[in-house]
């Protein structure tokens, strides 16, 4: 965080040693990635060129990454505003899984009563709260006991999947599913509309038009300007008279609600309904994207398409290879390993 | 009996997640978090399954783990300490690395038998009512973790060693100006809690459970980086953190077992709950009992 | 800052720029396996999806052995696809096999249906396949099929009645989806039909493979004094062994698993679906699908053919006596009889299926409680 503001004035040479240190990053974790595959006994430039034409092959696949790349923008946001004031949310995974749950329950009240726009908007908003609910009982935890965070919000991941699985085996099971377990299917006034392509969804610009505006928010406003200071300096921020609790809780909050927004755009761009394995991963592999892009929303974005790329190429891997669906993790990874330990700009320990 | 049956599943099914906690206290007290005890663990419970099917030998296969587990978590402290990456993002990218890695190389070992480490009864002992089964009837791995918390206490409290180790934790610089790396502590405490780490998995796989799954720690090795909260870092209290963990499982299937009537869905969520709201309810106490210098960290 | 998203985004692109150039220089010689995977030289592209690894020892191992089957015929290549959710990715992870040319798609979890059949609207020309579900809507180009799982079941829950002495048998099950709860049921009939005071105690793990759940599950069964174990799991092995080092009996489920339990095995269930799948391939091949009985919710049973879900061999503690009995069961469902034969009574003695009536296969995939017998509730 403080590293970022230090590199705006990095000097030319030391711009220069900083693309040098990324692309030798991203080049050493292909590297050792291809170590990987060949000792699997597959080709590794097969594997990576498969890995390439899933995720950006054509403009289906290039579609297929933004789709997979929303949610995980949305989920890096929620890592990046409670990192700005030093707190850890790893609890992605299960705002993002409540916020599709508060979306489709907002859906199911309204039941197509309302307009498609006001539905829509009723629904991110009760997803975004659902969310916010989520990230701020551990934030109020922490106030007002102390407990840890990052224990937490790690812990009710587990307890918002139980959830999402009860809901969709119980209250909410789709009569008419033949026995699959899964809620109704949202009708149409609660879908995002298709932009592009077959699947390509209205999400995909709501969660860029929204990273820009937490970029702004974080940079230019008084608010995100105290985060920074309480996350550089706690003490500081408390001696310079901040609100300490309020902003800590409200950036934990901010950062459910955002998560909670990716399930709701999840659910009604995507899935079409709530299902048990929903979202699993997302929230884990967000939190790396909000690393890869050192908090930065703006970064934020091409780390969620680097990240959401590489998932989709693994569909292409395992399709064209016989490798296991878990090596594309070991890539996702290595890039982290070499971006974090090698081209990011050491923090102190 | 409820009581005497929760308890014998704790220790049965806690001696996987104890040890976890045991070496993430050790690496704690130095100063470092690894969120890799996930991974570490994983790597633990495939390597030993792998190991003890290529060699025959079930205890060469520990030790493979517990070599695993190390190798890992010294790639962890490479990361952290040398590079100065943050562990908590370092920690969760290990234990991609080896959900990953794993996968990638278990596929060879699903489902296939390997030599178990059978149950030891103690003569004698395990014949005796309520303590015989909870105590004295498990694998030696198990019984060696009943000792394991008591000794890395001794160690970390009454040894020369230990304070080392904590003093890297608390007063690096003052370890510093006596000529010792803390650095070099810290990679050393990290890496022994891999090896501890590495040592709960091959249990899992290789005397819990005899099989080998993807994933098959499931969240394990996190909830034991939890406990170490819960055991205000104290080697000894890691074991009722551990087996809080276990006894929740055991006591929501022995619920079901019973035909309690009680939804299946909360039941399921019983042993998280159960760890929030200990950690709730323990850590206004037990907010400063942690090393300095994680502080710093988390 | 947005200089650095640029420069990122730059090194991406960099990143796919280099890789395709790989694939430029690739496709100059040693490309000619991969045309091959395609459609140019005329080989039909099948294609198959699994939810977790296809090699569990399991359910989707057996999937995959019969996916071997598909691949040993002539003209004939097929692709796979491996732990893939039963999420929109399934249908994303399908697309790609369309791309790669599958003109056949195999969706073999229960939860990959509605992605087959979104795809089924949108390709005409693709025929998809799913395993295990009903169909619902009638498409030309899509269609279920599915062994009646529950009938190697019952017969197998009468080996296990006439085993147990406590009287409690044990079922460790992952989800109340219908398949699960038919499985359950057919297994306390099977039993009761030899003993009717059997008790059947479920325990439900809330995951397909867990096993750190699925070792204490057992033990927790054997502390109820249950001395007969089955399982609808993916990966089978801790149950079975962890029944058999407690001198317990063991019915498997997905594999045949004798081996892990010499002493205790009685019997299982196991898959086979060469046969089908052969068959299913042959008659899309032939252009025939729209024809066939695969179009629509095929089931093969013991009343219409050969079951792919077969029983397992015996271990030698089952008596004659006992095979005599199942031999008769048998006879009884292949001469048009049901497991599910009335009366059947519900949890709370409410009669089901009456005297005389007993359900079809697909009214059987909807099933949503549990006999009379059984210790466990499904919310």
């Amino acid at each position: 965080m403080s590293g970022t503001t230090a590199m705006s004035g990095v000097s030319v040479p030391d711009r220069v040693g900083s693309v040098a240190r990324w692309s030798a990053a991203f080049v050493g974790s292909l590297f050792v990635f291809g170590l990987f595959v060949a000792a699997r006994g597959e080709d590794p430039i097969d594997a990576i060129r498969a890995i390439i034409e899933s995720a950006v092959g054509d403009a289906d696949a290039l579609g297929e990454t933004a789709i997979r790349a929303t949610p995980l923008l949305l989920g890096a946001l929620a890592v990046a505003v409670p990192a700005r004031a030093g707190l850890f949310n790893i609890g992605g995974e299960g705002q993002l899984a409540l916020g599709a749950v508060g979306a489709v329950g907002m859906s199911q009240m309204l039941g197509g009563s309302a307009p498609t726009f006001v539905t829509l908007i009723l629904m991110a908003l009760a997803g975004a709260a659902a969310g916010a609910v989520w990230a701020g009982g551990a934030a109020v935890l922490r106030e007002v006991f102390g407990t840890n965070e990052i224990i937490t919000t790690l812990l009710l991941n587990y307890v918002a999947a139980i959830i999402v699985t009860w809901l969709v085996f119980e209250p909410w099971k789709d009569p008419a599913s033949l026995g699959q377990a899964y809620s109704v299917e949202l009708d149409g006034r609660s879908r995002l509309p298709v932009i592009t392509g077959n699947r390509v969804h209205l999400g995909v610009i709501v969660a860029l038009l929204i990273a820009v505006v937490i970029w702004l928010v974080l940079a230019r406003t008084r608010w995100g300007f105290r985060l920074r200071v309480l996350g550089g300096n706690p003490e500081a921020g408390r001696r310079a008279g901040f609100g300490v609790v309020g902003l800590t809780t409200g950036a934990m909050v901010l950062g459910g609600a955002l998560a909670g927004l990716g399930g709701m755009i999840e659910v009604a761009g995507v899935e079409g309904r709530l299902r048990p394995g929903i979202l699993v991963g997302f929230g884990y592999t967000a939190f790396l994207a909000s690393w890869l892009a050192k908090h930065d929303p703006l970064r934020a974005i091409a780390a969620s398409l680097l990240l959401g790329g590489i998932i989709v190429g693994g569909f292409g891997l395992k399709i064209a290879t016989g490798l296991s669906g878990g090596a594309v993790d070991v890539l996702t990874a290595l890039i982290l390993l070499g971006v974090l330990g090698f081209a990011q700009f050491r923090e102190a320990i | 009996m409820l009581l005497e049956s929760v308890l014998t599943g704790a220790v049965r099914g806690g001696t996987s997640i104890l040890f976890p906690t045991i070496g993430e206290v050790i690496a704690e007290r130095s100063g470092v978090v690894n969120l890799g005890t996930e991974g570490c663990m994983l790597t633990g419970a495939l390597t030993a399954y792998a190991v003890g099917i290529e060699t025959g030998s079930a205890w060469l296969g520990v030790l493979a783990g517990v070599a695993a587990g190390g190798a890992l978590a010294a790639l962890h402290a490479f990361m952290v300490i040398t590079r100065k990456s943050n562990q908590i993002a370092t920690g969760l990218v290990i234990t991609f690395l080896a959900l990953g890695l794993t996968s990638l190389f278990g596929q060879d070992y699903v489902g296939q038998g390997v030599n178990a480490l059978e149950p030891v009864s103690i003569p004698g002992l395990a014949d005796l009512p309520f303590f015989g089964p909870v105590l004295f009837d498990h694998d030696v791995l198990t019984y060696a973790s009943f000792a394991a918390g008591p000794l890395a206490w001794w160690v970390l409290f009454r040894t020369r060693i230990g304070m080392t180790v904590r003093a890297a934790g608390e007063r690096p610089e003052v370890l510093e100006a006596f000529g010792t790396s803390p650095a070099l502590v810290r990679y050393g405490a990290v890496i022994v809690g891999g090896m501890l780490a590495g040592l709960g998995g091959a249990q899992l796989s290789t005397a819990f459970t005899l099989n080998w799954s993807e994933n098959m720690t499931v969240g394990r090795g996190f909830v034991a980086v939890a406990l170490v909260i819960f055991a205000a870092w104290d080697p000894r209290k890691a074991m009722a953190g551990a087996y809080l963990f276990s006894g929740s499982i055991s006591l929501q299937l022995q619920l079901q077992a019973r035909g309690s009537g009680i939804s299946r869905y909360l039941l399921e969520a019983v042993p998280y709950l159960a760890v929030i709201a200990v950690l709730v309810l323990l850590s206004s106490r037990r907010r400063h009992a942690g090393p300095e210098s994680l502080s710093r960290v988390i | 800052m947005f200089k650095k998203s640029v420069r990122m985004l730059a090194l991406l692109a960099a990143l796919a720029l280099a890789a395709a150039g790989c694939g430029a220089d690739g496709s100059a010689g040693a490309d000619t396996d991969d045309e091959a995977a395609t459609s140019s030289d005329g080989d039909v592209v099948v294609g198959f999806i699994y939810v977790g690894p296809k090699d569990d020892f399991g359910y989707n191992q057996a999937a995959y052995e019969g996916s071997q089957a598909v691949d040993a015929l002539d003209g004939v290549t097929v692709i796979q696809a491996e732990n893939v959710p039963e999420t929109s990715e399934a249908e994303v992870v399908m697309s790609n096999m369309i791309d790669e040319g599958a003109k056949l798609i195999f969706a073999t979890s229960y939860g990959h249906l509605e992605f087959a059949r979104n795809l089924a609207e949108q390709h005409p020309d693709v025929v998809f396949v799913h395993q295990g579900g009903l169909e619902g809507e009638d498409l030309p180009n899509l269609g279920t099929y599915f062994g009646t799982v529950y009938e190697p079941v019952y017969t197998a829950g009468i080996a296990a009645g006439a085993a147990s002495e406590t009287g409690k048998i044990g079922f460790i099950y992952a989800f109340p989806i219908p398949q699960t709860l038919a499985n359950i049921n057919a297994f306390t009939l099977g039993a009761q039909s030899v003993n009717p005071e059997i008790e059947t105690i479920t325990i439900s793990t809330g995951s397909w493979c867990d096993p750190g759940l699925q070792a204490e599950a057992t033990n927790s069964l054997l502390d109820q004094d249950v001395d007969v174990i089955t399982q609808h799991q993916d990966c089978t092995k801790t149950i079975i062994e962890a029944t058999e080092a407690a001198g317990a009996y063991s019915v498997g489920y997905h594999a045949d698993a004798s081996s892990l339990a010499p002493n205790g095995w009685l019997t299982g269930s196991e898959w086979d679906w060469d046969a089908t799948y052969v068959d299913i391939t042959e008659t899309v091949m032939a252009g025939d699908f729209a024809t066939s009985e695969y179009n629509g919710d095929f089931r093969v049973g013991l009343q219409t053919g050969e079951n792919p879900f077969v029983q397992s061999a015996y271990g030698s503690s089952v008596s004659d006596e006992t095979i005599a009995l199942i031999d008769a069961a048998r006879e009884g469902f292949v001469s048009g009889g049901s497991p599910f034969a009335g009366p059947v009574m519900n949890q709370a003695g409410e009669a089901v299926y009456a005297e005389g009536e007993q359900p079809t296969y697909d009214e059987v995939e909807t099933m949503d409680f549990f006999v009379q017998g059984v210790v466990g509730n499904i919310g």
